[in-house]
């Protein structure tokens, strides 16, 4: 087994890989950047280094400097994590020039699925059915794209080619709107993936992301660990996973077919180790491949849960050259579980991100609960990478309990220092299309409101009204004591301005 | 103490009578306010019911997070309660809005010009943070009177990034 293995990544996924690697007894080696000196994965590693500046291309993006770091260590293996260099084929393919096994696919598989338009050209020509679109068109100029669009149907979705995470994609309604989408997707594209080429593709409505994970070894064997429902999203980033699918739940038909055909995808590009395969499901049961997914997710906990399986120590166990540990058949499901993300985004302030230290932070236990985090009280949430505080994942015998598991989580959870979309989470699992699993990709933003959906709650006006009272109250004779008198005309400004710093 | 506690158009006097006991409305209630470990967090016991919310100020007035649901509520005492009413709303066409940064990041679009002529909902600035793009629009329709901020530049929580005065056709929202 491997002695060393570098991770390549920071925050809840740098941790949880460390975690892998630890009940694995590999020594880990992480990198950081100047912002991120008192992380956690820094100080939970058994060997630290410094890759440089706080943005990411200053640090958590140079490649060379990371593989420097593995060889001067003796690291014997690379895990990306998730985002930064994780799907970048140069980067896998420096890893094994350098001597280093890259935890992940091959360097060709992850140029072939990485490019969004050769993937589904591929897969398409493996048989599985793609969303009509521009795949196998290459590199698109605006008036091209224009050109392509009505032979497409509106409405449609620009994507960046190497996107991931929604960035770089737009909805367009029609023809009008569509050359000021084409420059902003670009511009996102642009300065998040170096790369500013987008496709097309048919907006499929009323339609649920359902993706299937996969593993693989390197002998050519496949198996998948089931769906994880992912239809919960806004501006097309996931806020709430789950498995099993309450759209598939009991059609274990339709399951094994799309669990065959992300095999067959997998298969089409010879993969190896951990992967995903996005499809869309319309209303009718029929689904299209959307795209793969070539590391580990964000949401992989789920299928832990469900399956029991420990992803990154087989992610792991594979890339050092061992068989899968299980066999198809012996994957089995139990109960449900559900993801909620936890992200510094203000749900009352139209999710603007919210950065600032964390003064706080009160994570539930309890029976069937599951935090995969990086922060901790005192730890900065900085404006340089993205938004997640800490990943909660529920396990329930039954998708209700789960949901009824969830809630109490979520009351249990205190954050503060960060405006947090905890609230978010707590009206979605009080909302009726929710609670009964009847909900499209579309419903964060078509229907879903917190007002709306908070109408149903009980309300504590009285008790709102007199928390608040008592916290003015003593806090204005608290200051009254400790500053004395100020000469300012009212007391109730001053409070106001000296406390406004500390939101 | 005397306050008068206003929340979602509902106004309910609150008296201060010692450090357990308040006249809520009519009421007269056992209440026990402890800070959890000195932040914002409080747990609050009435008449032996226990509540925990987040309570903090901002320019809204005073936010509580309870039970998975944000209050606005706005606390006056008796006196300042009584000016504030005899004074006329000043709001009104000609008023100044300033955009301050919502959050640290970069602009990434500045799509206006200092004096253009701007609709409600169009686009000021497109700051980069966390990764994503977000749009900052504009309240009501006005005209640009001063930009502060060019592409390119790293703002700071709550610089300012413009002014923007109210057109005169339309009553600001």
């Amino acid at each position: 087994m491997f002695k060393k293995i570098l991770i390549a990544n920071r925050g809840e996924i740098a941790i949880r890989i460390l975690r892998a690697c630890r009940e694995l007894g590999i020594k880990t080696v992480a990198v950081y950047s100047e912002a991120d000196r008192q992380a956690l994965h820094v100080r939970y590693a058994d060997e630290a280094y410094l890759l440089g500046p706080s943005p990411a291309r200053e640090s958590y993006l140079r490649g060379d400097k990371i593989i420097d770091i593995a060889r001067n260590c003796a690291a014997d293996a690379v895990h990306p994590g998730y985002g930064f260099l994780a799907e970048r084929a140069d980067f896998a393919a420096a890893c094994e020039d350098a001597g280093l096994v890259f935890i992940g696919p091959k360097a060709s598989s992850i140029a072939a699925m990485g490019d969004k338009a050769v993937a589904r050209a591929m897969v398409a020509k493996a048989g599985v059915t793609v969303v009509p679109g521009t795949e196998g068109e290459g590199s698109l100029r605006d008036d091209e794209l224009l050109a392509f669009a009505p032979k497409i149907g509106f409405p449609l979705i620009i994507k960046a080619v190497s996107g991931g995470g929604g960035k770089g994609m737009r909805d367009v309604r029609n023809l009008g709107e569509m050359p000021d989408l084409i420059q902003s997707a670009r511009r996102e594209a642009e300065s998040s993936f170096g790369d500013g080429n987008v496709y097309l593709e048919r907006l499929v409505e009323g339609a649920r992301h359902i993706e299937f994970q996969i593993m693989a070894d390197q002998f050519g064997n496949v198996i998948h660990l089931g769906e994880r429902e992912c239809s919960i999203q806004r501006r097309h980033q996931k806020l709430i996973e789950e498995s099993p699918s309450p759209f598939l739940a009991d059609d274990e038909p339709l399951r094994q077919r799309m669990g065959a055909v992300a095999i067959q995808a997998a298969r089409a590009v010879d993969y190896a180790n951990a992967g995903t395969i996005e499809f869309l499901v319309d209303k009718d049961r029929n689904f299209y491949f959307l795209e793969m997914n070539t590391r580990l997710q964000v949401e992989h906990p789920v299928t832990e849960t469900v399956t029991g399986m420990d992803i990154v120590a087989e992610q792991i166990r594979v890339a050092f050259g061992w068989q899968l540990s299980r066999k198809q058949e012996d994957i089995q499901w139990r109960g449900a579980a559900i993801e909620c993300r936890i992200n510094a985004e203000d749900p009352y302030n139209g999710f603007l991100p919210s950065s600032g230290r964390i003064t706080l932070t009160q994570p539930p236990t309890g029976p069937g609960v599951r935090i995969d985090t990086g922060v901790y009280a005192g730890f900065e949430i900085s404006p340089y990478y993205d938004p997640l505080i800490s990943k909660m994942i529920v396990w329930g015998e039954t998708r209700p309990q789960a949901v009824i598991r969830m809630r109490r989580a979520l009351e249990e959870y205190k954050i503060v220092g960060v405006r947090t979309n905890i609230p978010f989470h707590q009206t979605m699992m009080d909302t009726y299309p929710f609670i009964t699993g009847k909900y499209d990709t579309r419903f964060v933003e078509e229907q879903f409101s917190m007002l709306d959906a908070a109408e149903n709650r009980e309300l504590y006006l009285d008790i709102a009204a007199l928390m608040a009272t008592l916290v003015a109250h003593f806090q204005m004779e608290h200051n009254v004591q400790v500053y004395g008198k100020l000469g300012q005309k009212s007391t109730w400004k001053w409070i106001g301005r000296r406390m406004r710093p500390n939101r | 103490m005397k306050y008068i506690a206003e929340v979602d158009g509902l106004e309910i006097p609150v008296e201060i009578l010692d450090e357990h006991h308040v006249c809520f409305g009519k009421e007269i209630l056992d209440v026990d306010l402890a800070a959890v470990s000195g932040q914002p967090l409080y747990s609050l016991i009435v008449n032996g019911e226990s509540f925990e919310g987040y309570v903090y100020p901002d320019e809204r007035g005073w936010q509580v997070l309870l039970m998975g649901r944000s209050y606005s509520v706005n606390i006056e005492d008796e006196r300042e309660k009584r000016l504030q009413t005899s004074e006329t709303d000043l709001a009104s066409p000609g008023r100044e809005f300033i955009l301050k940064a919502p959050m640290p990041g970069l602009a990434i679009a500045v799509p206006i010009n200092e004096g253009q002529r701007v609709e409600k909902g169009q686009i000021l600035v497109i700051l980069e943070s966390m990764k994503m793009q977000n749009e900052l629009r504009a309240p009501y329709a006005g005209t640009v009177a001063r930009l502060r901020i060019k592409v390119g530049d790293s703002v700071q929580l709550k610089q300012i990034l413009l002014n923007l005065v109210a057109a005169f056709s339309k009553a600001p929202s």
